[in-house]
């Protein structure tokens, strides 16, 4: 420890050297900082990742060397990387690429679906799990047969075969999944499901509702290692293609930290990741989740990848109405909506995983659902002292006015998800949580102005992995398309206040805003030169659809879509044309 | 365990302007003498007659035979949950409009939830279909017709009148399937005993210990078997026959038979005594393509026996032939037993 110490000190004095070259030198550029000693620059020096000057064209000069890459930006736009930090490439992507059965067919008939079945066997031997979609259970009335384990079973006797409704009404499972899965004629019901069975005998029939699927999830191998790489693959080159530095993929499990871990060896991790491990099994099982919690999270660790947070379901949606409130739903009597662990509980862990140094990430969409989980990181931090954990209040849909001081009191970042921030027909479908609280949705405003910390999440595949359309909308609460007129409810902010959402308020969520989200001397180089200069724009309608022309993460080129870096020894991580989700 | 009796719950299904809220308010304004609450996604629709109205909030419409109407937002389990916990809104049956655009399936499997088990039960999934508009769809709502018609277990086919006898026979022949139960219709009434298991409540029927209910039935005769038409007050498109049998019936066999009663059958229920179940009373509840034989509690003293009500349409079924099907259920190890 000492000795890594005392050796820092004098490489950190030599980095800042006018005898040390730079490895990048970016001039002529119009450079919005985020950093107040110096809101706004010409030119930066970058070497061994760190800007090593920022300022004017001749404060760099001097770091100008033989093996120097100077770029003249031509006066465009230049500001720190952006943080989406709360997305999943995973839950968007992976099933796709899967491999899994895909009957293809509008209307199969039962025996297309017998046929595709027995197709997919020839083609995949061995005795592994046939999984995938989908059946349709009026072709089978109008067939006059019963979807149910003895039809499968009467040709696939012998290997699980687990097959989806296409309306994802059921799954129809064979008798050997029954078996694998151990569901029999005493295993209880899942929460929000069933297993459908005999009314006498309680033998299951092979359909499973719902929350019955988890169960035969829960059997199957994970899904396939390629998939999930993939998956990240495109999420990664995406994400940097937009100009995305830094990111939290929440909801993770040992198979997908693996997934980014071999990417972070190949060298495409070309953001920051923090993976949240998931606490609930209902989304996908965490088989080794204690072991991760722990301390084998830190097999993972590099200077891109962490795994030092947790990620659960606190209460419901807005669709369903089981949002948590803290006064009842609009036209109830006492409904407040639905809490998915006891508040003990939530106390209990909170403390626990502060006091390990993990963060918990907590889906709060009503706001009693983020008061109860304020109270407990209230109650982890009168029992730990403050830990330096940022826990994080995932949504924030709506808050209470009298919960906006304790962001900044209990340093807990407030994370809004732009899929409701603007008129659309999906958002006014979720607005339902009455007029009076929904004019305080989505409040960045109430929580900037008592010095909380807010960022945005894209949420993705809820809405789109593409930020600049949240970084617009939060500025005008308007539809970026025009597809509709009017203003959402809730406060818009000011285009300033929603860059240091985008970028410095994010490196704060991630723990690293000392090294990160801001342009300023001794930083990571990381920086997004953009085809707009966003002070220079009419915001609505046009700032969702800036182009990121270049983008660096601690001083490597990850997007280059100027061709600055082409051919040459630091050509950009991503050179293939953007995947188009 | 709660003595609260499960409340039959009905489906109407079917696509906007099929002719689902006609039938609501023929539910609604029926006398059938029950407390109903109906579910719907916007009772400025149903045209409640405001001669009925009693009271009326954002979202319930009281009425003064006692029914009351709610409108459905958002999530089904936690409104149900909120009123079924009320006994002050508590219904004896409740209808449940699924929107022109949702998938009944899918209500359905909520309705199934083990948190609704002991508190309500589906009677019925009726799916009401414009004969007129019906063949005309695009590929996302041809997706959704078969989503509603799998869920049925009856078919209210509407204004069939506006259908020449071919365009009749090529609708049935693309949507409908083997022995689906159909009903047609020309403005959406259908007896009530149809729609909903109930008669005009005159006099009390008997309610199993599961709290569904069972059919006003005589004592258990000596008789062999017995099956007769029952006079009844009926529409006299329909008519009813009850069958008695004090030997225990083969459950494969009976539910064999369930599964392949002719199409003019549209229910059936009753006390069902099974060979594999023999301590248990088991309820039947047929309704269209659907049959559910459920154990209901030991005989407590009663002698055990089969009793059964079936409805179907007037002259297309011959009782010697539903006599012969049940008959053929009868548990061959016992025979013996009984003509001892």
């Amino acid at each position: 420890m000492i000795t890594s110490s005392t050796l820092s000190t004098p490489s950190f004095i030599a980095a800042s050297s006018p005898k040390e070259t730079a490895d990048i030198v970016l001039i002529n550029a119009n450079i919005h900082t985020v950093d107040d000693n110096i809101p706004w620059a010409k030119a930066v020096a970058i070497r061994s990742g760190r800007f090593m000057a920022v300022g004017n064209k001749e404060d760099v000069t001097p770091f100008i060397g033989d093996h120097t890459k100077v770029i003249d930006l031509e006066g465009r736009f230049v500001m720190p990387g952006l943080y989406d930090m709360h997305t999943h490439p995973d839950l968007a992507l992976a099933p796709g690429y899967a491999d899994y059965l895909n009957i293809g067919l509008e209307d199969p008939t039962p025996e297309e679906v017998k046929q595709a079945i027995l197709d997919y066997a020839d083609s995949h031997p061995g005795d592994g799990w046939v999984y995938g979609q989908y059946f349709v259970r009026y072709t089978f009335k109008q067939a006059g047969l019963v979807a149910d384990r003895d039809w499968l079973d009467s040709f696939m006797p012998d290997r699980p075969v687990a097959i989806l409704d296409r309306s994802w009404g059921c799954m129809m499972v064979n008798s050997r999944a029954l078996a694998l899965a151990n569901i029999t004629a005493e295993t209880q019901d899942p929460r929000h499901g069933y297993i459908e069975r005999d009314s006498i005998t309680h033998e299951p029939s092979g359909i499973l509702v719902d929350g019955a699927y988890a169960i035969i999830h829960a059997t199957m191998p994970p899904t396939p290692q390629h998939a999930l790489t993939r998956a990240y693959r495109e999420g990664l080159h995406f994400q940097s293609g937009h100009g995305v530095v830094g990111t939290k993929y929440v909801h993770v499990c040992e198979h997908r930290l693996n997934a980014l871990r071999s990417l972070d060896q190949d060298g495409k991790l070309s953001v920051r990741v923090e993976a949240a491990i998931s606490w609930q099994d209902d989304i996908f099982p965490v088989k080794r989740r204690w072991e991760l919690l722990a301390g084998e999270r830190h097999y993972y660790r590099s200077n891109r990848l962490n795994a030092n947070a947790v990620k659960f379901h606190f209460d419901g949606t807005h669709e369903s109405r089981s949002s948590y409130l803290s006064t009842p739903w609009p036209g109830e009597k006492n409904w407040r909506g639905h809490l998915n662990l006891t508040p003990e509980h939530i106390v209990d862990m909170v403390v626990d995983m502060d006091r390990k140094g993990i963060r918990v990430i907590a889906h709060c969409t009503g706001d009693g659902a983020s008061d109860i989980f304020l109270d407990a990181v209230a109650q982890a931090r009168a029992r730990n002292g403050n830990s330096g954990v940022r826990h994080q209040c995932a949504h924030s849909t709506t808050l209470l006015d009298t919960n906006l001081a304790r962001f900044k009191a209990l340093d807990v970042t407030a994370e809004f998800s732009p899929v409701g921030w603007f008129p659309s027909s999906f958002a006014n479908a979720r607005a339902v949580f009455g007029e009076e609280r929904m004019q305080r949705a989505y409040n960045f405003k109430g929580v900037i102005e008592a010095e909380g910390n807010a960022v945005m999440g894209t949420d993705w595949p809820v809405s789109s992995l593409n930020p600049w359309i949240g970084f617009e909308a939060m500025i005008t609460r308007q539809n970026p398309f025009g597809e509709e007129e009017g203003q959402f409810f809730g406060q818009p902010i000011s285009l300033e206040q929603a860059i240091r959402v985008m970028t410095i308020n994010g490196a704060w969520c991630m723990g690293i805003e000392q090294h990160a989200g801001s342009i300023s001397i001794g930083k990571s180089a990381d920086l997004i030169v953009l085809d707009r200069d966003l002070f220079d724009i009419a915001i609505k309608g046009n700032l969702h659809a800036t182009q990121v022309e270049l983008t660096l993460l601690e001083g490597e080129v990850t997007w280059d879509r100027m061709g600055a870096f082409t051919d040459t020894d630091m050509a950009a991580t991503w050179q293939e044309p953007l995947p188009a989700f | 365990m709660s003595q609260q009796h499960s409340i039959p719950v009905t489906l109407v299904a079917g696509f906007l302007g099929a002719g689902k809220t006609t039938l609501l308010n023929h539910l609604l304004n029926s006398d059938h003498g029950r407390r109903m609450a109906v579910m719907v996604n916007d009772f400025g629709a149903i045209n409640i007659d405001s001669q009925l109205i009693v009271s009326q909030t954002q979202t319930t419409v009281s009425l003064a035979n006692g029914c009351i109407c709610c409108t459905v937002e958002g999530d089904l389990i936690a409104q149900l949950s909120t009123l079924l916990a009320d006994p002050q809104t508590r219904p004896e049956h409740l209808i449940i409009e699924a929107s022109g655009v949702s998938n009944p399936v899918k209500i359905a499997n909520t309705l199934r939830y083990p948190q609704f088990r002991q508190s309500l039960h589906i009677d019925g999934i009726l799916t009401v279909v414009d004969a007129a508009q019906f063949d005309d769809l695009d590929s996302d709502m041809t997706r959704l017709a078969t989503e509603q018609l799998d869920a049925a277990d009856i078919i209210i086919l509407n204004k069939t009148d506006l259908l020449t006898p071919d365009q009749r026979t090529a609708l049935k022949s693309r949507w409908l399937y083997p022995n689906a139960r159909v009903i047609e219709s020309e403005h959406g009434v259908v007896p009530l005993a149809l729609l909903l298991g109930v008669e005009r409540k005159t006099t009390a029927e008997p309610v199993s210990p599961d709290g569904r209910h069972t059919p006003a039935l005589t004592a258990p005769t000596t008789t062999f078997e017995t099956f007769k038409a029952v006079p009844h007050q009926h529409d006299s498109l329909f008519n009813t026959w009850s069958w008695q049998s004090d030997i225990p019936l083969n459950l494969k066999a009976l539910r064999n038979v369930m599964a392949s009663l002719p199409a003019a059958i549209y229910r059936a229920k009753g006390i069902c005594h099974v060979a594999e179940a023999r301590d248990q009373r088991c309820i039947l509840h047929l309704v269209g393509t659907r049959c559910e034989i459920t154990p209901a509690g030991p005989w407590k003293g009663a002698t055990p026996g089969t009793q059964l009500i079936v409805i179907g349409k007037r002259g297309a079924i011959d009782a010697n032939t539903l006599r012969t099907l049940l008959e053929a259920c009868h548990d061959e190890s016992n025979l013996g037993v009984v003509i001892d």
